[in-house]
C-alpha cells in the first residue's frame, strides 16, 4: 500500500512543486506553457492561468484543496469516486484537523485516520501548506493540499478473518453436532433398521446441505466485506438487472408456487455498481419474500429512478409481514425471525446482511417497510454517478 | 467567487466562517468520541474507554470559543435574517454537540465497569444500534457544515430505527435479566448505555431541526415520526 501512497506524494508533489517553479521562474516558455499568462511591458497579467482545480483533475489520486479553516475548496474527480461524502468526515476528523492547526509552511506532515460509517476505512492524509504569496497557478487564497490514500484494506483483512472463524464455528456447531448424533445412531441402535436410516439419512443430507449453504454465504459475506471501502465505478443498466434477476429466480418461483413480476422503467437507467453484486442483492430480498411470504405469494420486483438521483429497486410481496420489533434488527448476522417457535430451515441468517455490505459499498440506502397481514417492502437506492 | 449577498465587511464574512469552521471541528471530535464510546463497549478497547472521555475539554473549550464568537458576532453586527438565524442556531448546536460528547464520555467510562467474558449476552443488537446513531450523527454535521437542509430532512426522518432499536435492546435486555439473576448488573449498564447511545440519537435530530431552521426559515412539524415505545417494551415483555 506504500507504493500509492509515494505515487500520490510524488504526483501531488511534482505537479505542484513544478507549477510553482514555473510561477516564479524566470523561464518565460515554462510559465506561458502552464499558464498561458501573457506578458506585456514587463508586467504580468494573469489572462488564464490553469486553474488548480484544474489541474488536481488531472492527477488521478484523491485530492482534496482545503483553506486554512479547514473549508473544502475542491474534491478531484478521483475522491468524489472513492470517497463520496465521507470526504467531509475525514477532513473534520480530529487527527486531520490537528495537523491542520499547526501545519508549517512547506512541510509534508502525515496522519492516519480512521472512519466508523457508513463503511470502515482506514485512510493516509498527507498534507502540505501553500501561502497565496507564493502565487501558486492562480489560488488566490492561502491553503492546505491533502493527498489521501485508503489503507482500508490492511486493516479489515484481520478483523474479516477473525469475524469468519468465530461465525463459522459457532453456527456451524450445531448442524455438526447433528451430523455426528445421527452417525452414531446409525452405527449403534439402527444398524439393523432400514426404514430409519433412510429417515435418518434423509435428515444428514439437509443439515449437510444447510453447512454447505452457511459456508458460501458467510464467504460470500467476507469478500463483500473486503471490497467495501471500494465504491464501483463502472457504469450497469438496471433493465439488466433485473432481466438476469427474473431468469435466474424462474425455477425457484415453479418450485415454490409463487409469481414474479417485474417492472422495468420505460427509460433504462445507468447508475455506478458491480452488476453481480446488485443482482446477488436483488436475489436475496426475492428469496426472503418466496421464504417468509407463504405459499402462493406475489412478488413484484420494480426498478425506478429516484428524485434525487439514482435508481430505486423495490421487491415487494402481499405475505405474511413482519412484525415492527423485528425490523431494526434483520440486518444483523445471524438473526432470524422465528415464526411461532418454527424457525426456517433454509434460512442462514446472512441474506440481508449481505444485502446491507452491498448497498454500504454502493453508498446506497435500505429500506424495509413491513406490517403483518400487509405484506412487505424492500427497497434499495443506489446513487447515481459522482 | 462574488456571489450576491456578499457582505460589504469582509471581517463579518471572515467571522462567520471562522464560526462555521468552529462548529465543524467540534462536530469531528464530537463524532471520534462517538466512535471511540462504541469501540469500547462493543470491543472492550480499553484505550478507546480512555480516549472518549480525555476529548471533553476540548469539546467544552470549543463550545466556549463558539458562544463567544457568536454574541460578538450578535452585538457587534446586527445580523440579519438568514445569518442571525444561523448564528442563533449555532449557539444552540453547540450545546447539543456537547451533550453528545458527554454522553459519548459516559458510555465509555461505564464500559470498563462490567464483564461480558463468560456471559452470553449478545452485543450486535447494541453494535447495529451504534452504528445507526454514528450514521445519523455524521449526517447531521455534514448537514451543519454544508448548511443543507434535505441531509437534515433526513436524518430527522432516520431517527426512528433509533427508538426501534431502543425497544428492541429493551425488551432483549429485560428477558436476559429474567432468565438469570447474575446478568442484571451487567444488563443494567447496557441498558443506560442504550439509552445514552438513544439520547445522542435525539441530539442529532434537533441539530437536524436546527440546521432545517437555520437554512430554510421554515419550522419542521413538532411531530416527529417515532419508533416503538419503551413503556409498552416493558409491558409487553413483563406479562409475558
Amino acid at each position: 500500500m506504500h507504493t500509492l501512497l509515494d505515487i500520490a506524494l510524488v504526483a501531488g508533489s511534482f505537479v505542484i512543486g513544478w507549477a510553482v517553479r514555473a510561477w516564479r521562474g524566470q523561464k518565460g516558455h515554462e510559465k506561458k506553457f502552464l499558464t498561458t499568462s501573457l506578458v506585456e511591458d514587463g508586467r504580468t497579467v494573469a489572462a488564464s492561468p490553469m486553474l488548480p482545480s484544474a489541474l488536481v483533475e488531472l492527477i488521478p489520486v484523491p485530492i482534496v484543496l482545503l483553506d486554512m479553516e479547514g473549508h473544502l475548496r475542491h474534491v478531484n474527480r478521483t475522491a468524489k469516486g472513492l470517497f463520496g461524502d465521507s470526504i467531509n468526515a475525514v477532513v473534520r476528523h480530529p487527527a486531520a484537523q490537528a495537523v491542520l492547526a499547526g501545519l508549517p509552511r512547506e512541510m509534508i506532515e502525515t496522519t492516519l485516520l480512521e472512519l466508523d460509517v457508513p463503511v470502515r476505512r482506514v485512510v493516509r492524509a498527507s498534507f502540505r501548506r501553500w501561502e497565496k504569496s507564493m502565487r501558486a497557478v492562480g489560488w488566490d487564497f492561502d491553503g492546505v493540499v491533502m493527498v489521501l490514500a485508503d489503507h482500508t484494506e490492511a486493516a479489515v483483512v484481520d478483523r474479516i478473518r477473525t469475524d469468519f472463524v468465530a461465525h463459522a464455528s459457532h453456527e456451524l456447531r450445531t448442524p455438526l453436532a447433528s451430523l455426528t448424533g445421527f452417525i452414531e445412531t446409525l452405527q449403534g441402535p439402527a444398524a439393523n433398521d432400514p426404514a430409519a436410516q433412510q429417515q435418518f439419512l434423509a435428515i444428514m443430507a439437509g443439515q449437510a446441505a444447510r453447512m454447505q449453504r452457511l459456508i458460501d454465504r458467510l464467504l460470500y459475506l467476507s469478500r463483500v466485506q473486503r471490497l467495501e471501502h471500494t465504491r464501483p465505478q463502472q457504469m450497469v443498466s438496471a433493465g439488466d438487472i433485473t432481466d438476469r434477476v427474473l431468469e435466474e429466480t424462474c425455477v425457484m418461483m415453479r418450485n415454490a408456487d409463487a409469481s414474479l413480476t417485474v417492472e422495468a422503467p420505460e427509460d433504462d437507467i445507468f447508475f455506478p455498481a458491480d452488476e453481480d453484486q446488485i443482482v446477488q442483492v436483488l436475489l436475496n430480498l426475492t428469496e426472503n419474500a418466496v421464504k417468509y411470504g407463504g405459499s402462493g405469494v406475489a412478488i413484484t420486483l420494480s426498478a425506478q429512478p429516484s428524485k434525487r438521483g439514482g435508481v430505486v429497486f423495490a421487491v415487494v410481496d402481499d405475505g405474511e409481514g413482519i412484525e415492527p420489533d423485528h425490523i431494526p434488527r434483520l440486518t444483523e448476522r445471524f438473526y432470524r425471525v422465528e415464526k411461532r417457535g418454527k424457525v426456517s430451515p433454509e434460512g442462514t441468517g446472512l441474506g440481508l446482511s449481505i444485502v446491507k455490505h452491498v448497498v454500504d459499498r454502493h453508498g446506497g440506502r435500505l429500506t424495509i417497510d413491513s406490517a403483518p397481514g400487509r405484506g412487505t417492502r424492500c427497497s434499495v437506492w443506489f446513487p447515481p454517478a459522482a | 467567487m462574488a456571489p450576491e449577498g456578499v457582505h460589504t465587511v469582509k471581517s463579518y464574512e471572515q467571522e462567520l466562517s471562522r464560526l462555521r469552521a468552529m462548529m465543524t471541528r467540534m462536530g469531528g471530535i464530537v463524532e471520534s468520541q462517538v466512535a471511540q464510546a462504541i469501540a469500547a463497549v462493543t470491543a472492550q478497547d480499553e484505550d478507546a474507554a480512555r480516549a472518549a472521555p480525555g476529548q471533553d475539554p476540548q469539546v467544552d473549550a470549543l463550545e466556549r470559543d463558539v458562544e463567544g464568537l457568536a454574541i460578538r458576532l450578535l452585538a457587534l453586527r446586527s445580523p440579519m435574517a438568514s445569518d442571525l438565524r444561523e448564528i442563533v442556531a449555532a449557539l444552540k448546536i453547540t450545546g447539543d454537540l456537547e451533550r453528545i460528547g458527554d454522553y459519548a464520555s459516559s458510555i465509555a467510562r461505564r464500559s470498563t465497569r462490567f464483564d461480558l467474558a463468560d456471559s452470553r449476552i449478545s452485543l450486535s443488537g447494541l453494535t447495529a444500534m451504534g452504528r445507526l446513531v454514528q450514521e445519523n450523527l455524521r449526517r447531521a454535521i455534514d448537514a451543519i457544515s454544508q448548511q443543507d437542509p434535505e441531509r437534515a430532512l433526513e436524518v430527522w426522518q432516520s431517527d426512528q430505527g433509533v427508538d426501534e432499536y431502543y425497544t428492541a435492546m429493551f425488551r432483549a435486555l429485560v428477558t436476559y435479566m429474567m432468565e438469570d439473576p447474575r446478568n442484571i448488573g451487567p444488563c443494567t449498564h447496557l441498558l443506560f448505555i442504550a439509552k445514552n447511545l438513544e439520547r445522542i440519537g435525539d441530539h442529532a435530530t434537533n441539530i437536524a431541526e436546527r440546521v432545517y431552521y437555520a437554512v430554510t426559515g421554515e419550522n419542521l412539524p413538532a411531530y416527529r415520526p417515532r419508533g416503538g415505545l419503551a413503556s409498552d417494551a416493558a409491558e409487553t415483555s413483563v406479562t409475558r
